[in-house]
């Protein structure tokens, strides 16, 4: 089964060729935020943006690691579930890639990545979508409407949102990058330490994504003679709200344990929301 | 007004390239404003489709993907509701009337695209393990092009055969079925969850996933709150054991796969 072959190629954290060569150069800096743009050209459910991501880094990963081995198992770590926000994805990119160079082991590559993808993500929806496209679009449309339309509403709209997402890109991209490399440099001596550390954010944010992120609601309401009870209020949200996101994620956890490949897990979830639609319990 | 070929394939290349960059690339010529104004120049009235567009942009306003989930799709209710606010002569609030339900019916169908491209994701990681990098290029192009061919498809559609024959299918696929992948679309992140536990998830770690689950949960703080909290522990944890001369934490890692 091609799950184990990864899981054994994953298993050693380091990397054979521990030679470090300093060979991102700041063209490649740019040209990852060119290829950070597909960041989710394959987006799907299982893995979210992490096809997208390693798109964006791949070229470098190539620089980095020559040694064939290396490489498989750097693009094998970064197929891993990833999500993020999209513009701010560029920081992530600066510091994963610093770490890559310095040929840290995958584990503290992999906990740096999920400790800061959630709340980038976060940040990313407050600042973009809630306040920067509301403010730019809300003044193109006001242009754009009224008895008299104008057409330099749409465009007025267009040249201040991009000039403040590329903004954001490339000034992320290098201050990620080299706030990557100076942390490195001060820290080398305790990677483990700084893997463990790493763990305990990213697991408490992944916590909170399964609090946040995953819907899934009862609509059931069982009717009981003269009573009704609707058990997401009265049952489920009583004894813990979000226990039903938690119980699902348990589960596929402890399927994937028992080596369900995530594909079946994806088929089992979509026949669940068919059905539990269809008789009325969603 | 009649609308002659050349401008109905003109709208259907401009969903085509809307349909990737509302997930890629990302300028937002997607937005229903934008597309008031190029979809009202290529049918001949601006005028119609900038009050349009800019009407739509505010029922837009709100659907924004928050945290991945997918809300109605206004960039077809943009291209949809413009055309024929400009083709059938309606005013904006009617246009916005008929864009909602292809809306829905795309953010059903954006769903399926995205639960469509899982299995792929197996396949890449074969061929990371055989260093094929073109293929996971072209994986990712396959990928823009499947929603821009998606995007056009239903655009060209409704604008050939005309609205009402286009709305009446549209209504006829059964709310459930929608509704169900809907569902299921919102559960799937679970599972991406699951693999980054069955990686990271060690027994020491298991009281720092509960705990953001908990102060999510009931005290709804944050993510980045959160993320800060949970940095603050690593900061104590990190110090303290550090002051011990790091020994101890290098003895204290157990096996990289060993799980619980």
């Amino acid at each position: 089964m091609a799950e184990s072959k990864v899981n054994e190629i994953l298993e050693n954290a380091e990397y054979e060729d521990q030679t470090v060569k300093k060979v991102v150069t700041p063209g490649d800096l740019v040209s990852m935020v060119w290829r950070s743009l597909f960041l989710q050209a394959s987006f799907n459910y299982e893995r979210m943006q992490a096809c997208g991501w390693l798109y964006g880094i791949l070229p470098v990963l190539k620089k980095i690691h020559t040694n064939k081995k290396d490489l498989s198992k750097s693009m094998l770590m970064h197929m891993e579930f990833f999500n993020t926000h999209p513009f701010l994805v560029n920081f992530i990119m600066g510091l994963v890639v610093a770490m890559e160079e310095n040929k840290k082991d995958q584990n503290t590559i992999r906990a740096i990545k999920v400790a800061t993808m959630g709340p980038l993500g976060g940040i990313g929806d407050a600042l973009c979508w809630l306040t920067l496209l509301p403010i730019t679009a809300g003044l193109g449309a006001s242009m754009a409407m009224g008895p008299d339309p104008n057409p330099a509403g749409p465009i007025v709209f267009l040249v201040l949102f991009n000039a403040i997402h590329f903004g954001l890109r490339f000034g992320l991209m290098r201050y990620g990058y080299y706030t990557g490399v100076k942390a490195i440099s001060t820290m080398k001596e305790k990677t483990k330490q700084i893997s463990h550390a790493a763990s305990i954010i990213g697991l408490t944010v992944v916590g909170g994504l399964i609090a946040s992120m995953i819907k899934l609601k009862i609509a059931w309401v069982i009717v009981v003679g003269q009573a009704s009870i609707a058990l997401q209020d009265k049952v489920f949200d009583a004894i813990m709200p979000n226990m039903l996101p938690l119980a699902y994620t348990l589960l596929m956890y402890y399927l994937l344990k028992k080596n369900y490949s995530p594909v079946k897990l994806i088929l089992f979830t979509i026949v669940v929301g068919l059905a539990g639609k269809g008789i009325g319990i969603f | 007004m009649e609308v002659t070929l050349t401008q109905t394939l003109l709208v259907t290349l401009w969903a085509f390239i809307i349909g990737i960059d509302q997930f890629n690339i990302l300028l937002h010529i997607h937005r229903p404003l934008v597309t008031g104004l190029v979809v009202g120049w290529i049918l001949g009235d601006v005028q119609t489709g900038l009050i349009t567009g800019a009407t739509l942009e505010l029922v837009a306003m709100g659907m924004v993907p928050l945290a991945g989930a997918q809300p109605p799709n206004m960039v077809i209710g943009g291209v949809i509701g413009v055309s024929f606010a400009i083709i059938s002569k309606l005013p904006p609030e009617a246009a916005v009337a008929i864009a909602i339900p292809f809306a829905i019916a795309a953010q059903g169908c954006v769903t399926l695209i995205f639960t469509a491209f899982s299995p792929l994701m197996h396949k890449a990681d074969r061929w990371c393990m055989e260093g094929k990098t073109s293929a996971i290029a072209a994986l990712n192009y396959a990928g823009m092009a499947t929603h821009g061919a998606f995007f056009a498809l239903v655009t060209f559609l409704p604008i050939y055969f005309g609205a009402s024959s286009a709305q009446a299918i549209v209504e006829s696929v059964p709310a459930w079925i929608l509704g169900g992948l809907g569902v299921a679309g919102g559960m799937m992140p679970a599972i991406g969850f699951a693999m980054l536990l069955k990686i990271m998830l060690k027994k020491e770690y298991i009281a720092f996933m509960l705990a953001g689950f908990i102060l999510v949960t009931y005290f709804k703080i944050s993510i980045l709150g959160l993320a800060v909290l949970g940095a603050c522990i690593a900061l104590y944890d990190f110090y303290a054991k550090g002051s011990d001369k790091g020994g101890k934490a290098v003895k204290q890692e157990v096996h990289p796969n060993g799980g619980i």
